[in-house]
This record gives structure tokens, C-alpha cells and sequence, in this order.
């Protein structure tokens, strides 16, 4: 990965609203952002090139919690970010624990921001060593 | 002689089908069957040749024949009471016993006997087979058809035929004249048929019987005979014949207390002392020899005159006995009746005083009619205050007395005390009993035990109240998860939006061209977040309801009887201290009730955790002021901490609240232009207070007045 080209964040959500003002937090951070209404479509494309996930959990066809199962098989170390309205959706996957971040809706921009940072830079760490 | 009867009867259906084909050999066949034993044939035989002496020892008067035949009773009554089939031996042996008696005492030539015997059982035959027809077996005589048919056909019509044959005998032989024979001959006849023929009946019809008479009824019948005898002296030993009647008034005395049975006895009896006082010459009948054949006459139509009264006496008093028997055992079977049916029974007199628990009701109350009788009090009230459950009582005594008064039946569900101090549910109906279409004579009533009925509707009724309230519950809180995410989604975008416009700003050079897109997307999401807003209270905002002019304490006193069940439940008591006739208000019925559910609803609440001391919320109402109503609901829980927060949205102090119950209460109360507070009590617990002004300045009327929707009285 080369250290002048940004960091490839995809976003799933079937909120339009939701996939836009991310996209503009992200661009605002100077990422690059890779934006799908649905687990289907982010699959379709090549997924190699991506840094990390950020999905939404309730949506039609396949939820979020899918979609990360099938990320996982093709691209285990991938950091995945997993954003929803309903707290008890994701409280009991929390309670397992896992390297999965949750966010909940209305989530803290500062806040998601400085996890996706982390969450690159420990993954650049485990790449080199 | 009972057990021929009863071998007659076993095979009469059989012979009924014969008789359609009578052959002789199957006639013989069935005469054969139901031959009699010897032995009562040799009784019958011996009984009927000491009859033929008798009647001869009576016979004292030269040239005039038989004055008394018994044996035509005593034949009459054996053909009566024997089986049809066996008639011809008996006849036979008739037959035998007359040509006996002949032979020892009256010593006709043999077909004078003879012949005389022919008209004699033609006689009992005809006779027997009359009253056979005419009344059903067994013949007892103790229904007056029994006896007319007896006397009518056995006595009356039957020794026609004996006098004709036997007098028309006497005059073939040149014995005596027909004329001068016939009279007395029937007669004679008859007396016997009239005798004999009721004892004989009685006597084998009580064979086995045993005569049970109290201590009272021996003395009584001692008294008689004493009676019967002295009468039966002084008539019979007089020259002055009509002096015989004095026998009547103890003759019919035991016709009446001692029915058949005493009859027979007496005239028995009185035949005996007629013979007695025969042969020893002092009775009318042996007296100057010109008078003697008239006297004779007179002796016999005494004899029957007595017979035929007595017997009918008898039969009539039987009669009324019996009609008494059938009635008292009816009342028996209709009390039966009404102390068995699983029911509670009562009457009261027509003003309403109870005269009669039945054994159940009283098994059930504990006591008997008349037992809570107070002096000065009414009956009624007394009765219903011990059993009527306080909260019914009222209920109970106005809705008694309006039946009372309308003649309109009585029907009520409530509660009734029993022995042991429970209340149990009940259903009351009585209905006015009437003579005719005019007065009430009584009033009756039923009460059956509807408390396990009642049990489980209620229980079923608090499950689907719990059902309505978990589903109501449910529903919420899907309703409320589906609004949380449809602020939430452009709530996040706002966030995050804000976030990125903020960080288009603070680089350097900021980026004013991306910070006003995003700028723009925010108040666009804003927007859509308000939308969600709108349509939620859209979904919520329902049609305003007609507000009516109304008592509030209706209200109140409506929904504590809406929430019984639930108060009564949670062991909570509702002492309501209403003032009377406060001032109307115009209001919103159903918001109202609302609002008292949920105060009464807080208060429960807030008294789940009393132990100590009773759970007793109070509800008041007064004027406050000229023009207002004030309303406070009073509980004993442990007071609130901040009485001002109470009201605000999403403040709650349950586990499980919302929160917003007084808040809506509030909003409620100051819609009707009102006020709501909160404070807490001087010792312990909540006071919730709230005002509503009041139009109409006239209190409100009596109870049950009512207005249309549109809120103007009629």
C-alpha cells in the first residue's frame, strides 16, 4: 500500500441519505470512499482493494450481519465498522465481543473517525511486521 | 283363594286369545287350569251350609220362608274374588252345599233343591259378573262406585233372578203362591247380598293385613260397641218397630271413623243380635202372629236400609280419606320438590316480609325466617342486612321495595352472606304470585349460587385486560422503534453531515464549495427529520371529541366502577367523599375518564409497596371557588420527591413506565381549561389536584339527567 494514496473505505446502506453524508464525512478526511445501497453490489466488485467496511446493519435482502459473515471468508483481516438504529440488534452480538466495532445512529462523526483511524493504523502495524 | 287369583291372572292373557276360538276341550282346558284348592273349596262349602242354617234359625215364621239369605252374599262375594275360569267349581260346590243344607235343615224333595240351587247361583253368577264389569279388580268398596255397583247390581238387580226361579219353584210344587213368596224371597236376598257380601270382600281382602289402631281408636271403638249394643237392645227387644233407628247415629258413626271395615263388623254384628233376639222371642219379629209377616218385612228393609246406608257412609269417608292421602302426599312431593332443587326458595307476604326459607337457603344463611326479627325494625330489612353484602344492600332494598310497589318482577346479581361469613355471588328473581288476575297473595323468589360462575368471567376478564394492555404494550413499542428509526436515520446524516461541513471549514484553505453542498444536505435531512415529526402527530391527532355538559362525580364514581376489579385486585380501597350537587362541566367525556384511570391507576401504584398500614386512596370533590370544580386523588404511598418534574414528559418513577401519563393529564386538564398539580401530603403520600372551571352556575340536578352530545341541556 502506498503511503501517498488514501486509505479505500466502502460504506453499505440502503439510506441514500445516510450513504451521501457519510461519503462526505469520509472525503472530508481526506479518505477515499467506494459507496453501495447493498451488501449484493459491494460484493459484485473487487473487495481486494478496500481498507476497511462500514455497513449498515437493518436492510432488505441481506443485513449486515451477513454481509460481514461473507467478508470475513474472503477477507478475514479486513476491519469492519457495523452501524444501526437499534440498539438491541447489535447488543447481544456486542456482548460476544469479536474485533467488530458498533456504532449506534446517531453516531459521533469525531468519534467514528477516530476508530476508522485506529482501526488503519493497526492494521498497517500487523501488515509490516 | 289368593293364590288361585294370582295363578288367574298369570295365564288370562293367554285365554283372552282363546276365548276368540272357544272350543270345548280348550274351554275344559282352561276350567281344568284354574281349579281351586280343595281345602277352599271345603271352607267354601262349610261356610255356605252354616249360612243355609242360619237363615233357617231366622226362618221362625210359619209359612213365610227364608227372611235373611246369606249365602247369596257369601257366593256373590267368593265369585267376585276368584278368577272367572274357576267359576264352574265353584258353583259345583255351591251345589254340593245346598243340597246339604237341604238334607240337615230345610228338607225340600231333591229338584226343589235343585232347582231352587239353579236360580241361586245364576244369581251370584249374574250378580258377580255385573259388578265385575262395571268396577275394576280389586273390588275393595271404598269408592262409592264400588258400593253402588254392589248394592245397585249385587243386591239389587241380581236376587231378582234367585226370586223369580225360587218363587216360581215353590209355586210349581204348590209350597207357596208366587206373589206371597217373591217379595220376601228378594228381599231376603238382597239383606244378605248386602251383609255378607262386604264382610266376605273385607274379610279376604284383609286376610294378611294386620289392623293398626292407636291406644285412642280401641278405646273409641269399645265406646261404640258399648253404644252399638245398648241401641241394638232397646230396638230390637221394643214392640214399637220405627224405635229400631236409634241404631243409625252409632252405625254410621262407625261408617265414618272406621270406614269398611267397622261397618262390616257392626252389621255383622247387628244381624247376630237380630238373630239372637229372634230365637229367644223378644224381638218385633215374634210378636202377635197377624203382624209377624209384615214385621218381617220391615225387619229385612231395616237390614238393608242400614246396610246400603252405612256401606255408602263408609265408601264416602274412604273417599275423603283417600282425597286427603293423595292431597297431603302431594304437598309432600311438591315440598320434596322445592327442598331438593339445588336452588335457594323464599316467599314473603305481599308487603315484603319473609315467611319462608326453604331448608337449602336456610342451610345457607345459617338461620330460619323470623329469626333476625327485631323489635320496632321490619323483617325484610333485618333479613337483608344480615345477608346482603353492604355494597348491595341498597341496591337490593330499592329495586325489592320498586317490585313491591309495581307488581314488576325482581331480578338482581349480588352479593349474599353466607353461614361462615363469605360472600357469595348470587342471581335473586322472584315474581309476584297472584290470586286470579287481582291481589298479590305472596311473593317467591330463587336464589341460585352464581360465584363460580363469576369467579371465572372475572378471571377471564382481568386475563384479556392483561392481554389488551401486554398487546397494547407490544404495539407501542414496535410503533415506537419504527419513529425512533425514522428520526434517527436523517438525525445520523444530520450528525455526520454537520461533522464533515465543520471539518470542509477548518482546513486550510477551507472548502467553502463542499461546505455549502453540505450545509445544504443538512438542512434538507432536517427537514426530513420534521416531515417524520409531523406525520407522527398526524397518526396521533384524532378526531375531537363532542364535549357534553357533565357531573364530574359521575365521571368519578364511573370509572372507579370501570376499574373495580383492578382496585380490588391490587387489595386497594377507594374512599370517594363527593360533595353533592356541584356545578356542571363542559367537557370531554372519554379524556376526562382518562384522566381519572391513570390518577387512580399512579395512586395503586404508588402504594404497591405499602405494607404497613392500609392501601386506601382517597377521592374528593368540591367547588373551588364560584366557579370551578376541584378534584383531589389522595393516596397513602410514600409521597413524591419532585412534584414538579412529575409532569414532565418521560418522567417516571416505575420500572417500566413511559413516563408520559401525567404529562397527558396535564395537557388534558388544561385543554378543558383547568389545572393540574402535585404535592405531598402532610404525613405521607401524594396529593394530585386538579381544577376545571365550571358553566353552569345552577348545580347540577338529581342523578340519571342526561344531555346530548351537543352540550346544551333539553
Amino acid at each position: 500500500m502506498s503511503g501517498h494514496a488514501p486509505p479505500i473505505v466502502a460504506v453499505v446502506d440502503d439510506d441514500p441519505r445516510i450513504l451521501e453524508s457519510l461519503e462526505e464525512l469520509l472525503e472530508s478526511a481526506g479518505y477515499e470512499v467506494r459507496i453501495h445501497s447493498s451488501g449484493a453490489s459491494f460484493l459484485a466488485r473487487d473487495i481486494s482493494k478496500i481498507d476497511c467496511l462500514i455497513t449498515d446493519v437493518g436492510m432488505p435482502a441481506m443485513d449486515g450481519f451477513e454481509l460481514l459473515a461473507r467478508v470475513k471468508q474472503l477477507r478475514p483481516e479486513l476491519p469492519v465498522f457495523l452501524i444501526s438504529g437499534r440498539r438491541d440488534l447489535l447488543q447481544d452480538r456486542q456482548a460476544r465481543g469479536g474485533d467488530t466495532e458498533f456504532f449506534f445512529k446517531p453516531f459521533d462523526g469525531a468519534a467514528l473517525l477516530s476508530a476508522l483511524g485506529n482501526a488503519l493504523k493497526r492494521r498497517l502495524a500487523d501488515g509490516q511486521q | 283363594m289368593v293364590e288361585d287369583e294370582a295363578r288367574a291372572r298369570a295365564v288370562e292373557q293367554p285365554l283372552g286369545t282363546l276365548r276368540s276360538r272357544p272350543t270345548l276341550r280348550r274351554l275344559l282346558s282352561g276350567v281344568w287350569a284354574h281349579r281351586p284348592q280343595l281345602v277352599h273349596l271345603a271352607l267354601f262349602v262349610v261356610a255356605y251350609v252354616l249360612a243355609s242354617g242360619f237363615a233357617q234359625l231366622l226362618a221362625i215364621i210359619p209359612g213365610t220362608g227364608i227372611s235373611i239369605w246369606p249365602a247369596s252374599g257369601l257366593f256373590l262375594a267368593t265369585l267376585v274374588l276368584v278368577a272367572r275360569q274357576s267359576w264352574p267349581w265353584w258353583v259345583l260346590g255351591g251345589l254340593v252345599a245346598e243340597l246339604l243344607g237341604n238334607a240337615f235343615w230345610f228338607r225340600n224333595p231333591l229338584p226343589v233343591a235343585v232347582l231352587l240351587y239353579v236360580g241361586n247361583a245364576l244369581e251370584a253368577s249374574v250378580g258377580a259378573w255385573l259388578v265385575d264389569r262395571t268396577c275394576k279388580r280389586p273390588i275393595r268398596l271404598e269408592t262409592l262406585k264400588e258400593v253402588l255397583a254392589l248394592v245397585a247390581l249385587g243386591a239389587g238387580v241380581a236376587p231378582v233372578v234367585s226370586a223369580t226361579v225360587g218363587s216360581a219353584t215353590l209355586a210349581g210344587f204348590g209350597i207357596q203362591s208366587f206373589a206371597t213368596a217373591w217379595p220376601l224371597w228378594w228381599i231376603g236376598d238382597a239383606t244378605g247380598v248386602l251383609i255378607v257380601a262386604p264382610l266376605g270382600l273385607v274379610a279376604f281382602q284383609n286376610w294378611r293385613g294386620k289392623v293398626q289402631l292407636s291406644p285412642a281408636r280401641w278405646v273409641e271403638a269399645g265406646i261404640l260397641g258399648v253404644l252399638l249394643l245398648g241401641a241394638a237392645a232397646l230396638s230390637l227387644s221394643g214392640h214399637y218397630l220405627p224405635f229400631a233407628y236409634i241404631i243409625m247415629p252409632p252405625l254410621l258413626w262407625a261408617a265414618m271413623r272406621f270406614e269398611l271395615r267397622g261397618v262390616v263388623v257392626v252389621l255383622a254384628l247387628l244381624a247376630l243380635i237380630t238373630v239372637a233376639f229372634s230365637l229367644f222371642g223378644v224381638s218385633p219379629l215374634a210378636s202377635d202372629p197377624e203382624a209377624q209377616k209384615q214385621k218381617q218385612v220391615m225387619l229385612q228393609l231395616f237390614l238393608a236400609i242400614s246396610a246400603f246406608s252405612a256401606l255408602t257412609v263408609a265408601a264416602l269417608s274412604r273417599q275423603h280419606q283417600q282425597a286427603l292421602l293423595t292431597l297431603r302426599e302431594r304437598e309432600r312431593s311438591l315440598r320434596d320438590l322445592v327442598e331438593t332443587l339445588p336452588a335457594y326458595i323464599w316467599c314473603t307476604t305481599p308487603a315484603g316480609e319473609p315467611i319462608y326459607f326453604s331448608q337449602q337457603f336456610r342451610d345457607f344463611v345459617g338461620f330460619n325466617v323470623g329469626d333476625k326479627d327485631i323489635e320496632g325494625a321490619s323483617r325484610l330489612s333485618a333479613v337483608l342486612n344480615a345477608i346482603i353484602h353492604p355494597d348491595d344492600v341498597v341496591t337490593v332494598h330499592a329495586l325489592f321495595a320498586q317490585s313491591l310497589a309495581t307488581g314488576r318482577p325482581f331480578a338482581l346479581k349480588h352479593r349474599q352472606r353466607r353461614f361462615d361469613g363469605q360472600y357469595r355471588w348470587v342471581e335473586t328473581r322472584a315474581a309476584a304470585m297472584r290470586k286470579g288476575d287481582e291481589a298479590i297473595v305472596q311473593w317467591s323468589g330463587v336464589c341460585l349460587d352464581i360465584d363460580d360462575q363469576v369467579q371465572a368471567e372475572e378471571a377471564l376478564r382481568r386475563a384479556s385486560h392483561r392481554l389488551a394492555r401486554a398487546t397494547q404494550a407490544a404495539s407501542l413499542a414496535e410503533f415506537s422503534a419504527t419513529i425512533a428509526h425514522e428520526v434517527n436515520q436523517p438525525l445520523a446524516a444530520i450528525v455526520a453531515h454537520s461533522h464533515a461541513c465543520q471539518r470542509w471549514l477548518s482546513v486550510e484553505p477551507p472548502n467553502i464549495e463542499r461546505a455549502k453542498v453540505t450545509a445544504e444536505r443538512i438542512s434538507r435531512d432536517a427537514n426530513s427529520a420534521a416531515e417524520v415529526v409531523n406525520r407522527v402527530r398526524a397518526i396521533f391527532r384524532q378526531a375531537p371529541h363532542p364535549r357534553s355538559l357533565e357531573d364530574v362525580n359521575r365521571i368519578i364514581l364511573e370509572v372507579c366502577r370501570l376499574m373495580a376489579d383492578e382496585i380490588a385486585a391490587k387489595g386497594t380501597r377507594i374512599d370517594t367523599k363527593l360533595e353533592a350537587n356541584l356545578p356542571l362541566v363542559v367537557l370531554d367525556r372519554v379524556q376526562v375518564q382518562q384522566v381519572f384511570v391513570n390518577l387512580i391507576r399512579n395512586g395503586i401504584e404508588a402504594m404497591d409497596a405499602v405494607v404497613d398500614r392500609p392501601r386506601t386512596l382517597d377521592i374528593r370533590s368540591c367547588r373551588d371557588g364560584l366557579a370551578a370544580v376541584r378534584v383531589e386523588v389522595v393516596d397513602t404511598g410514600d409521597g413524591i420527591q419532585d412534584a414538579e418534574r412529575a409532569f414532565e414528559p418521560f418522567f417516571t418513577t416505575k420500572q417500566h413506565g413511559m413516563g408520559m401519563g401525567l404529562a397527558i393529564c396535564r395537557s388534558i386538564v388544561e385543554a378543558h381549561g383547568g389545572r393540574m398539580w402535585m404535592a405531598n401530603g402532610a404525613t405521607r403520600g401524594a396529593i394530585v389536584t386538579l381544577t376545571v372551571p365550571a358553566v353552569a352556575s345552577e348545580p347540577c340536578g338529581h342523578d340519571g339527567e342526561s344531555f346530548p352530545a351537543d352540550g346544551r341541556p333539553h
